[in-house]
């Protein structure tokens, strides 16, 4: 008997024929355009996610390192009064690099005059980051230095020279010290990032050493000290952030910030653009996917055949998965450096873009985004077109006998849940964040089975619908109901896509559209205050002289909430509210330099939000009620302030009465306020009552004068306010301060203006970036569409070559399909809109922080575009269909 | 050569277990050219796949080259086809993104072959398709493209050739030409041939005829007369 004879079945063919077959077929497929949608989509994939990777490498670096600048340090440690010694040591312990500031207000004289200026001493390390810029003459294009002047010398601000009538050469007296002036200060890179000190006046810089002789700085005078702290590695800096945090005794007296601390619209801006690049990446890789998966089970189905025959000539499913992995491997391959290559020719792009914008030049990017991006590559292969190719390896060879024998023993499920793996895979791979991953995963199960019950029952129904209907309708209706599975499918694909590429753009245009409200392009970038009435009008004359831009005055005086109707008020827990911050001098500011109650209060009110907290340390989330039942500079006014939305109760408008206030919202919920409460006030040692009138919220991110809480006109006006008004002067205008400020020697002038200047840049430079992921995420969704519109191709192609032997006109099929695929289109695009109008909520919610309104637009937008995309697609696509002949078609057909 | 035994392949379809073939015992020699005749649906090609091993049986026994089928793993018959059988199909199932020549050659490159291009040119010059080696499927006409199929079937040198209805795609004139064709090489490379057909005269240029109503081998004898009558 033969029996049990099968150990001489041995394999023999090598695989280098293998390999060759495989790289022939590749050849062949790609010849014949099978694989290059594939091909396209892995290029998409590579292409979005290296260009994103690479461009956010180098921008967080550049915006580090920019950001850094604005503090000429990497970490800042400052405080009330002197600054304990034992920072500095341990700082330099640990190879830190430091520097010291010492900055106060102070008068120059020369021979000729004299004037308030913001002086700060520095040790020979300064800056640490950035540039000062300094020239020799004042009003000039400076040069790049990185240091202060030596003993001996100062360093003074242009507009300094003209009033005190001096010029480079001469010398000066700060306090006792007689000092030359060497040298323009151009700019400096802390200046916005100062105290209220570094504001008073233009700027004088000395050295440390020569401090001392001034004899100005004394026990108690009004200075503010500061440690800088600069390291190579970010892991330094965290430990020696973690040594300071550790010491409980300074908590409350010492503050160690870095940018994000110093800067809340611009720390806000990063984090948001942070999120919207990462969700721009995850959505272009997830469409990617989606592409790469269409079309690897197209090309798996057109080679049922090619296997079925292949296991007929001996091959194991072994060897079937080895050519296909080959196949698969060298596509990706090729995939990878085409997609690198486009990846960094679309980074270089946007840094063409940005270059004018930026600052720094950027540091080079490391090889990680390169790797990302092949990663994604192969993920992608592997989660998305490994399912079905692998099926192919299990097709059976009777196949070439019956046609019909399907592939039945990789379910289709297997194929979903590797996808579904491949897909929360990235997600946390590109996020590393474990919620979000969650939040994504979970949102998106829900969404894909609401869209499909919906699209199964949307397509369910139009059969009847339609069957009125002329017979293109008859025809298109009864194809989509034949088709109805895939058509599901289809509508899925196509939401989904649509979904992404509207939630992108809404996010993208909400964010825009509030960084461009947020700072305008004429937003006033000086605060001036301690004005009083008497001066109002002389100003107001001044600017119209000179052509500046100036604001309405606000009164301003500061007040205390002393009872709720009646009661002494129980506000809720501070850490957990998150109420306006404090403003300009309720903010650490000025108890930091320890101004005494009186100047503190005329500095008050504007909320720059600019040189931020630093009396407290950062707590998560927004901002705290500091000082909430403290002291708070009030005002009165008539209108409304510009920003500021009535959210309960009624403005008093135009005939208002005295005794009313207004008082924001979230503050309004700290104190547990009703409107019609009464309120007791203490204003100026004086007992005011008054009673809520409305609620307002307040945009605190404007960089104008907010206030918590707003009297109608005519309720504290008797007790006696200064005034604060805003304006906007050029850099060629600024001279005019030196006049401004000897016309008006009482009032005090903040500059805000090189803030404002870095904030919009860095938005400025945001906002392209975003643009650009957006277009680039708008690729990958059409490359999407078109792979789904291709993949039911080959169905159609024979239906329809079948009716047109059985007499279906031209026209007639192609009315058909256009009705199918608009229908289709329509469909898709209506659900997609309900998907992203509610995904769009729960982001802004919840990630971006910004408030949620319908986008009306939309509504129409999205199930119009949905139609005239797909519609236009698919007749472009299936035009073939109808002008090759049917006969070729039949042919085709194996 | 082959041998069947007891042979049954039962399948489940919606209305229940369809027995497609009833206990077939049939023994086919090494050399011998047998046609396997029959109505339409009466289970031709499942017993022709199932001797070819591309699929498995129910129950009894396959002996194909002294191997027992269904002792074998699909991974092993495939690999015992790749040394033992060729096919030749009405479809034709040529690779469409393959040449002429290079779906002759594919079978012999598997097999690691050095020579495959020169076998796979003789064979087609064999099959009087010298000039249209570089030819794609969808450029030949039927009759070509069972030409180019024959070729690859005899590409291996296969010892046994199962052939299902090789003229069914084809009018008489090819067909007989088609079939001409099968039987020379089949002659040359001495080679087992099994093919199903409803024609009757190229059942009769077989060896032998074994005769299947609704999944039952018919007595030999009683067919045979029918034929000769
Ligand atoms: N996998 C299967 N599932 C269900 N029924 C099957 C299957 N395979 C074969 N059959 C049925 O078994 C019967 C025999 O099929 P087979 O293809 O062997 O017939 P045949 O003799 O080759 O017919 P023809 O001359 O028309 O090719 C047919 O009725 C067919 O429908
Ligand atoms: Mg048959």
């Amino acid at each position: 008997m033969p029996e049990s004879s099968s150990a001489k079945l041995t394999d023999s063919k090598p695989l280098s024929n293998l390999f060759a077959l495989a790289l022939r077929l590749l050849w062949r497929d790609w010849q014949g355009g099978e694989l290059r949608l594939l091909f396209v989509a892995l290029v998409m994939a590579v292409t979005s996610v290296t260009g994103i990777a690479l461009f956010t490498d180098r921008l967080e670096k550049a915006l580090l390192l920019e950001s850094a600048n604005m503090l000429a340090a990497d970490r800042i440690v400052s405080g009330r009064g002197d600054l304990p010694r034992e920072v500095i040591e341990e700082g330099q312990a640990r190879g830190l690099r430091t520097a010291e500031i010492i900055s106060f207000a102070s008068m120059a004289f020369s021979n000729s005059g004299n004037m308030l200026v913001s002086a700060k001493a520095v040790t020979d390390a300064y800056p640490l980051r950035g540039d000062v810029i300094i020239a020799d003459e004042p009003f000039v294009r400076g040069r790049p230095v990185q240091t202060g002047p030596p003993p001996g010398e100062v360093w003074l601000e242009s507009r300094a020279l003209p009033a005190l009538e001096i010029d480079v050469g001469d010398t000066i007296f700060v306090g006792e010290a007689e000092l030359n002036v060497s040298q323009i200060i151009i700019a400096e890179p802390d200046r916005t990032g100062g105290s209220m000190m570094d504001s008073a006046g233009p700027r004088l810089m000395l050295h440390m050493d020569d401090l001392e002789q001034t004899n100005v700085v004394q026990l108690g005078s009004r200075v503010s000290y500061r440690y800088l702290f600069a390291a190579d590695t970010i892991e330094e800096l965290d430990s020696f952030e973690e040594w300071f945090r550790a010491r409980e005794e300074w908590r409350g007296r010492y503050y160690m910030r870095d940018i994000r601390e110093e800067s809340e619209e611009v720390a806000e801006a990063l984090e948001r653009a942070e999120s919207f690049l990462l969700l721009g990446s995850l959505f272009a890789v997830l469409l990617a996917g989606v592409a790469i998966a269409l079309t690897a089970k197209r090309y798996s189905e057109r080679h049922y055949d090619y296997v079925a025959i292949l296991k007929t000539f001996g091959c194991t499913s072994g060897q079937i998965s080895f050519i296909y992995l080959t196949i698969q491997l060298v596509l990706a391959t090729g995939a990878v450096v085409v997609g690198w290559f486009l990846g960094w020719l679309v980074h270089r792009i946007i840094l063409v873009f940005l270059e004018s914008l930026l600052l720094v030049s950027l540091p080079q990017p490391d090889l990680q985004p390169y790797v990302v991006g092949a990663l994604t590559a192969f993920i992608c292969l592997l989660a998305f077109a490994l399912p079905p190719l692998l099926a192919l390896r299990e097709t059976p060879p009777l196949r070439v006998l019956r046609k019909d024998m399907s592939q039945q023993k990789i379910g289709a499920n297997v194929l979903y849940v590797f996808g579904i793996l491949g897909t929360i895979f990235l997600v946390y791979w590109y996020s590393q964040d474990f919620e979000l991953t969650a939040i994504l995963v979970v949102s998106v199960s829900a969404i894909a089975i609401f869209l499909s019950l919906i699209s199964y029952f949307f397509l369910r129904s139009s059969g009847s619908a339609g069957m009125k209907a002329g017979s293109a309708w008859l025809l298109a209706m009864t194809a989509a109901r034949r088709r109805r599975k895939q058509n599901v499918l289809q509508v899925m694909v196509f939401s989904v896509t649509i979904m992404s590429l509207l939630i992108l753009t809404l996010l993208r245009t909400d964010l825009i559209e509030e960084w461009q409200a947020q700072l305008p392009e004429n937003t006033p970038n000086h605060f001036m205050m301690n004005i009083t009435q008497g001066q109002i009008e002389g100003i107001e004359n001044f600017f119209a002289e000179n052509g500046i831009e100036g604001n309405q005055f606000y009164p301003l005086i500061s007040a205390r909430v002393t009872r709720i109707n009646g009661d002494i008020p129980e506000p809720g827990d501070e850490e957990q509210v998150s109420v306006g911050g404090g403003t300009l001098t309720e903010n650490a500011q000025l108890d930091d330099v320890d101004l005494d109650e009186g100047v503190a209060d005329t500095l008050t009110t504007p909320q720059t939000d600019a040189p931020p907290v630093n009396t407290e340390e950062a707590t998560t989330g927004g901002r705290r009620v500091r000082g909430g039942l403290s002291r708070r500079q009030v005002t009165w006014a008539e209108e409304l302030p510009n920003d500021n939305l009535v959210t309960d109760g009624d403005w008093w408008g135009v005939e208002s009465e005295p005794g009313y206030v207004s008082i924001e919202q979230e503050y309004a919920g700290w104190l547990g306020l009703q409107i019609g409460d009464r309120l007791e006030f203490e204003v100026n040692q004086q007992v005011v009552t008054a009673e809520v009138s409305s609620f307002r919220s307040v945009r605190w991110d404007n960089m104008q004068p907010n206030f918590f809480i707003i009297f109608s006109p005519g309720t504290i006006d008797h007790i006696g306010a200064t005034f604060l008004s805003t304006a906007l002067m050029e850099q060629e205008q600024k001279i005019l301060l030196n006049d401004l400020i000897r016309l008006f020697p009482t009032m005090v002038i903040i500059e805000i203006d090189e803030l404002i200047e870095q904030i919009q840049t860095i938005i400025a430079q945001v906002t392209s970036a975003i643009e650009l992921i957006s277009i680039l995420v708008l690729l990958c969704g059409a490359l999407v569409l078109l792979a789904c519109v291709n993949a039911s191709l080959d169905e159609r192609f024979h239906e329809n070559a079948i009716l047109r032997t059985l007499g279906a006109g031209r026209k007639l099929i192609l009315t058909s399909l256009l009705i199918e695929f608009a229908s289709i289109g329509l469909v898709a695009g209506l659900i997609a809109t309900i998907g992203a109008e509610a995904s769009v909520y729960y982001l802004q919610e919840e990630v971006f922080e910004q408030e949620f309104a319908l986008h009306y637009w939309v509504w129409i937008a999205g199930p119009l575009l949905g139609m005239l995309i797909i519609a236009g697609l698919g007749v472009n696509s299936t035009r073939k269909v109808v002008n090759i002949s049917p006969l070729n078609v039949l042919r085709r057909v194996i | 050569m082959i041998e069947t035994r007891n042979l049954v392949k039962a399948v489940d379809t919606s209305e229940g277990v369809l027995t497609i073939l009833k206990g077939i015992n049939i023994r086919i020699e090494a050399g011998e050219s047998v046609a396997i005749v029959g109505a339409s649906g009466s289970g031709k090609s499942t017993l022709l796949g199932l001797m070819a091993g591309l699929d498995g049986a129910s129950s009894g026994e396959i002996i194909l080259d002294e191997h027992v089928l269904s002792e074998l793993d699909e991974e092993q018959r495939a690999i015992l086809r790749g040394q033992v059988v060729g096919f030749v199909f009405q479809s034709f199932q040529l690779l469409p993104s393959l040449t002429a020549l290079e779906n002759v050659m594919l079978p012999i490159e598997l097999k690691g072959d050095p020579q495959a291009r020169e076998k796979a040119s003789n064979l087609l010059d064999r099959v009087g398709l010298a000039e249209r080696w570089h030819h794609y499927p969808n450029q030949l006409s039927g009759g070509e493209q069972q030409r180019v199929a024959i070729a690859r079937a005899f590409a291996t040198e296969a010892r046994v050739l199962f052939a299902d209805e090789p003229t069914g795609n084809l009018d008489t004139a090819t067909g007989s030409k088609v079939v001409d064709l099968l039987f020379e090489l089949n002659r040359e490379f001495s080679t087992t041939l099994i093919l199903v057909t409803h024609d009757e005269r190229l059942a009769a240029r077989c060896d032998r005829q074994v005769r299947l109503v609704a999944g039952e081998v018919v007595d030999a004898e009683q067919t045979e007369e029918a034929v000769s009558a």
